[in-house]
């Protein structure tokens, strides 16, 4: 076992005490969430620590870190520290490799974000969460004080570990691995097939996430159809693809994001004024 | 005014709950109680709150869906049930109108305020400053939490009836047009990661992504696991395991 204050790995800077200190900082992981990004600043702000230590030679890596890290996340927050422990792995690994391609960061943290989220929120908002209103509920009911501290409880206890395990488990997977990968000459297919999955990932979440809908009809009365119910029957979920097309273009065309942000909320007062989306 | 003063801050207390790890202290079950010992019944506070929480048992926030506002909901709910002295229910018909007004407000916090600050915490980490995103970031939750603490302090003070007053002044238009765009932010979030994430080659894989949830509404996961299917189909990781990484290099290298 290694003290808290020696690098973890050979070669790498970051501590266990450094993944404590992600840990803490990973609490606040939802409070900024927002529509477009969701918890990117949380993110950020969690593995900030971290990416100021691997990057402490190299101010405009930092930045250019602290920008890829800012982007679009998302996860059920009591185990987002296993995604910032395997991001901080692999930024370490970029310093320290000339051919790494720093956008298999956000593919990795994609890939994983998703599915990673499907089985969080199941196991910890749908099973824990609800077993725990199960018994602090039937104490609370006769107006007793322990139902609301067993709720909090039982919620709490493993949810924290769990949280505090990922911290740990996230960095050594990644680093391990990392390594294995580099040693054996596959860099080059491993980040191809972050690619892949990544970008599959995104493209599931843009159907899952996304919605769009038309509320306008064709004909009137008991003749009318919804132009949705059309679209439905020829690729459901159509608009969302379309919504994120345009935003990919534009965004091509280096269109001020602050631009998008304000034009979307006006599209959309616009089109429920005239009943177009809904 | 005092009790009100203290409920807003039970409200600032419950909404801190995603600063301090999502440990769901704001949830009604939880604040009831701390509402009970403001208007000095515990007792009623601990029962009142429990109906609230199983009336909101569904009400949580999973992936990108946003509840109406519980912890608003919650307070004021158990609240006007002790002072009135009628049922949760009646109580929580009272609260309703406030706890709308506050999902209204989230709706424009989520959909327009904080993405802009998302803007801000963007042109931090341009010039490096580690310390200004983390303030960003927690000085967006804290405005939250103010307007929450601003929400229940109106809403107690001036009673429901007032706050319904409020709602319905609010132009349909502009809370569905709000809505509507907080359905379409999240592709421009993807958009802007699948731009970094993204090239020529995988380009397909994006499609089979969005075609598997679309048809056959896969969840993520089933898509993940499909994924690395993929990957073992297109990528061939048993040959070349000793080649340099020279000798099966530019797999990757055109990005657009």
């Amino acid at each position: 076992m290694t003290t808290s204050n020696q690098p973890i790995k050979e070669n790498g800077v970051i501590t266990k005490k450094d993944l404590k200190r992600m840990f803490w900082r990973s609490l606040p992981m939802e409070f900024s969430w927002h529509y477009e990004r969701q918890m990117h600043m949380g993110f950020c702000s969690m593995i900030s620590k971290g990416l100021e230590k691997i990057y402490k030679n190299d101010k405009e890596k930092l930045k250019e870190a602290l920008k890829r890290n800012l982007e679009f996340f998302n996860i059920t927050p009591h185990i987002s520290t296993f995604v910032g422990g395997i991001t901080l792995a692999m930024e370490e690994m970029n310093v320290n490799n000339e051919d790494f391609d720093t956008n298999s960061i956000n593919s990795v943290k994609a890939a994983l974000m998703g599915p990673l989220s499907g089985i969080g929120d199941s196991i910890l908002l749908g099973t824990l969460r609800i077993l725990a209103v199960g018994i602090g509920a039937s104490l609370a009911a006769q107006g007793n004080v322990l139902g609301p501290i067993l709720f909090l409880l039982i919620f709490n206890v493993p949810a924290f570990i769990l949280r505090y395990v990922c911290a740990m488990k996230g960095y050594e997977l990644g680093a391990t691995y990392l390594h294995k990968i580099q040693s054996s000459g596959l860099m080059q297919k491993f980040m191809y097939a972050a690619g892949i999955l990544g970008t599959m990932v995104i493209g599931g979440m843009t159907n899952e996430l996304v919605s769009v809908n038309m509320a306008l009809q064709i004909g009137s009365g008991d003749s009318a159809t919804l132009i949705q119910d059309v679209l439905d029957g020829i690729l459901p979920g159509m608009l969302a693809l379309v919504v994120m097309g345009v935003y990919y273009k534009l965004l091509d065309k280096k269109v001020n994001v602050m631009w998008l942000l304000i034009g979307t909320a006006l599209l959309g007062i616009v089109c429920a004024q005239f009943g177009i989306l809904g | 005014m005092l009790q009100a003063l203290l409920l807003g801050c039970i409200a600032f207390i419950g909404k801190c709950d995603l600063a301090t790890g999502t440990n769901m202290i704001q949830r009604p079950i939880v604040l009831g109680p701390l509402v009970g010992l403001v208007l000095g019944d515990l007792k009623l506070g601990v029962q009142i709150g429990v109906i609230l929480e199983l009336a909101f048992l569904g009400q949580v926030s999973v992936g990108a869906y946003i509840p109406p506002n519980v912890i608003v909901g919650g307070v004021l709910g158990t609240a006007f049930a002790i002072t009135t002295g009628g049922g949760a229910e009646i109580a929580f018909t009272m609260a309703f109108p406030i706890a709308l007004l506050a999902q209204a407000i989230d709706n424009v916090m989520f959909s327009v305020v904080r993405p802009m600050l998302g803007r801000l915490a963007d042109k931090y980490a341009d010039q490096g400053n580690v310390k200004a995103i983390t303030a960003v970031h927690m000085g967006t939750g804290f405005l939250t939490c103010t307007v929450l603490f601003l929400i229940t302090f109106f809403g107690f003070w001036l009673g429901g009836a007032q706050i319904q007053a409020i709602v319905d002044s609010i132009p349909p238009g502009i809370t569905k047009g709000l809505s509507i765009a907080s359905g379409m932010l999240p592709a421009l979030g993807f958009a802007m990661l699948a731009r970094m994430v993204m090239n020529k080659q995988v380009v397909p894989f994006f499609f089979l992504g969005f075609l598997l949830s679309a048809y056959f509404s896969i969840p993520v996961v089933g898509i993940a696991c499909l994924g690395i299917i993929a990957v073992f189909l297109k990528i061939d990781f048993t040959t070349n395991n000793n080649t340099s990484i020279e000798a099966e290099g530019g797999v990757d290298d055109d990005d657009f």
